[in-house]
């Protein structure tokens, strides 16, 4: 499993590691029912507190995508995945409602905002 | 969560300088990371911790257990590295082993052996032939070789390289494995703190000004930075410190979200432990 | 605490050259003449002694040993056993070797003026040791030095005024009686002596901040 930290980002910590464990669930690459690293373990390897990785964990379980067996450890939990992209989408409208608004505030046309879209798009392949 | 250790109101008081009301407490499987100035306590607290000072007001629990009443078990699970202090140097290495097989009950020669071997110290030779980093990672393997629960250990990683550093600071996370330790490490090099410390407590002037875990310190504290006339209009109360320089305004804020949302102020640094102890103790309220 | 035993004489291994150099002038001198040498190696014992004090010193050994498991109560105490060891030692390797070199050059041996040598010597050694141990653990060994100087010197000074008015010979004389139990009575003494060190020494250091 792959988890990259950036220390400079702004995000904290306990953040990247939950989006980035959230993000591997939903496109299946951690398969229901495997088992994650431990609290410590995954500390050690990342070099990060243990409190950063439990606060991580903590709230992967709040959210339903990890489930911890007590004195055993954390396992991938079974994640609706419909569900959770629904939550991906929620987000994105958010985020797209903002550049709407500001676009809106400096008569920006739609037309242009779709070709930046488009743009974007076709650079992130 | 169940106390490795637990300070509480000690203090002690010098001519010239003074604990006061020292009181923290570390949960088991922590790293706390003790930080301030030079002077500013720290070891003064660790001595009396481990009693090499007495004479101290206040209540001082290890494992749960009264550090003055259980003392000799207490000790058993304890190992220590202190700033400066150790064998006679005449001594080599390999009779620390012979010495230290009587005094520790649970002193384990293999490891001790392993970690001479693990971090390339010769042990034939008298210890003042050591350089300085070699004799910190003498103290540290010393100190890890009975197995101890809890690991006290004062400025651990002054001299050494930031490679030996970064060894040291990975046993560290190593001994942290197990749950059922801990460790107190005082240190004026903030940046190994950083990545390894799960709690900070800071010490100022022989005060304990800030016990926190590092990632609300890191999180939610934040560095302003404005001009004079914002400034001025920033309420007193929403701000810990501030420091004026020619261009510019600094401020440590507890709660740099909290901030943004009050004033429209957009710079507002994330917090480094450096940035805070310089604050923290340089600006003004 | 026996590990703190070992611990002084590993540190008396670093010495190791130094003493067989003088066992060896002691050898050399002694095939020349004179008895009176038997006071070179129990004095031995004083001067390396004295040197792992100020090794422990110079490395804050006593901070650190205070912080192990029952160091602070050993730690005296091992310093008084491995003086008496070291003594013992000495003493062992004095008596061979005056016996030998005795025999090599009268074909005899004076098993009673060798005991009383030795007996004087473990007794000076003893006395200065007793002063001592207590005043390093007070002062530290530097001011140590000082403190003693001040000791003998100010006995000497007394000593000195005083026999102006008291006439010690005959007080010498008058304990003359005694000299037929000196063999029972310097060892009691020595063991008063050391006896009452260690326990004043023990009182300093539980008291002591590091």
């Amino acid at each position: 499993m792959e988890i990259i930290i950036s220390n400079s980002s702004g995000v904290p910590i306990y953040e990247q590691i939950r989006e980035q464990i959230k993000a591997k669930i939903v496109s299946n690459e951690l398969k229901s029912g495997e088992l994650l690293p431990s609290i410590r373990t995954l500390a050690k390897d990342l070099r990060c507190s243990v409190i950063t990785t439990k606060n991580a964990y903590e709230e992967l379980v709040r959210d339903g995508y990890v489930v911890t067996i007590p004195s055993k450890g954390f396992y991938v939990a079974e994640v609706n995945l419909d569900v959770a992209r629904e939550e991906q989408l929620n987000k994105i409208e958010n985020l797209l409602d903002t550049v709407v608004t500001l676009a809106k505030t400096n008569n920006i046309e739609k037309k242009t905002i779709t070709e930046i879209l488009d743009i974007l798009y076709e650079e992130e392949k | 969560m169940e106390n490795i250790l637990e300070v509480k109101n000690l203090s002690k008081k010098y001519t010239g300088f003074e604990l006061k009301n020292i009181s923290f407490e570390l949960p088991k499987g922590m790293i706390m990371g003790f930080i301030g100035e030079n002077g500013a306590g720290k070891t003064t607290t660790i001595k009396s911790i481990l009693n090499i000072i007495g004479n101290y007001k206040g209540e001082v629990k290890v494992f749960g257990f009264d550090n003055k009443k259980n003392e000799r078990e207490i000790k058993e699970d304890i190992g220590v590295v202190l700033d400066d202090m150790f064998f006679p140097e005449i001594l080599l290495p390999k009779d620390i082993n012979t010495i230290m097989k009587d005094v520790y009950k649970n002193w384990d020669s293999d490891l001790y052996f392993k970690y001479l071997t693990d971090f390339n110290l010769p042990k034939d030779k008298q210890i003042k032939t050591y350089s300085k980093g070699m004799r910190k990672k003498l103290e540290i393997a010393t100190s890890l070789s009975h197995h101890p629960k809890l690991l006290i250990l004062d400025e651990p990683t002054s001299g050494l390289d930031p490679i030996a550093r970064n060894e040291v600071i990975d046993i560290f996370r190593d001994f942290i494995q197990n749950e059922e330790c801990g460790v107190l490490l005082s240190s004026h090099i903030t940046s190994d703190l950083e990545h390894i410390a799960d709690y900070i407590t800071f010490i100022n002037d022989g005060e304990i000004i800030l016990s926190k875990t590092k990632d609300e310190l890191i999180e939610q504290y934040g560095i302003v930075k404005c001009t004079e006339s914002e400034f001025n209009k920033i309420d007193k109360q929403d701000y810990i410190k501030h420091k004026k320089t020619k261009y510019e305004c600094e401020l440590l804020v507890e709660n740099k979200n909290e901030f943004k949302k009050k004033y429209n102020i957009n710079t507002v640094d994330k917090i480094s432990l450096e940035d805070l102890m310089v604050l923290m103790v340089k600006g003004e309220k | 605490m026996i590990g703190l035993i070992k611990k002084d004489f590993l540190m008396l291994k670093g010495n190791f050259k130094t003493w067989l150099i003088l066992l060896f002038v002691y050898i050399v001198m002694a095939f020349q003449e004179s008895m009176s040498l038997a006071f070179l190696l129990p004095f031995m014992c004083v001067v390396t002694m004295l040197s792992t004090f100020s090794y422990d010193s110079y490395n804050k050994w006593d901070a650190y040993v205070c912080s192990l498991p029952d160091g602070r109560k050993n730690s005296v105490r091992a310093k008084y056993i491995a003086t008496i060891l070291l003594i013992l030692v000495t003493v062992i390797i004095t008596a061979i070797l005056t016996i030998i070199i005795g025999y090599y050059r009268t074909k005899t041996i004076n098993l009673e003026s060798m005991g009383e040598t030795i007996m004087g010597a473990i007794f000076a050694t003893t006395l200065l040791q007793s002063i001592m141990y207590p005043a390093i653990y007070k002062f530290g060994v530097e001011k140590a030095r000082i403190a003693i100087f001040i000791v003998v010197f100010g006995f000497a000074l007394i000593g000195g005024v005083l026999s102006k008015y008291i006439d010690f010979e005959s007080i010498i004389q008058g304990l003359a009686f005694l000299e037929n139990y000196m063999m029972i009575i310097i060892p009691i003494v020595i063991i008063i002596m050391l006896y009452v060190s260690y326990k004043i020494s023990e009182v300093i250091y539980k008291r002591k901040e590091y």
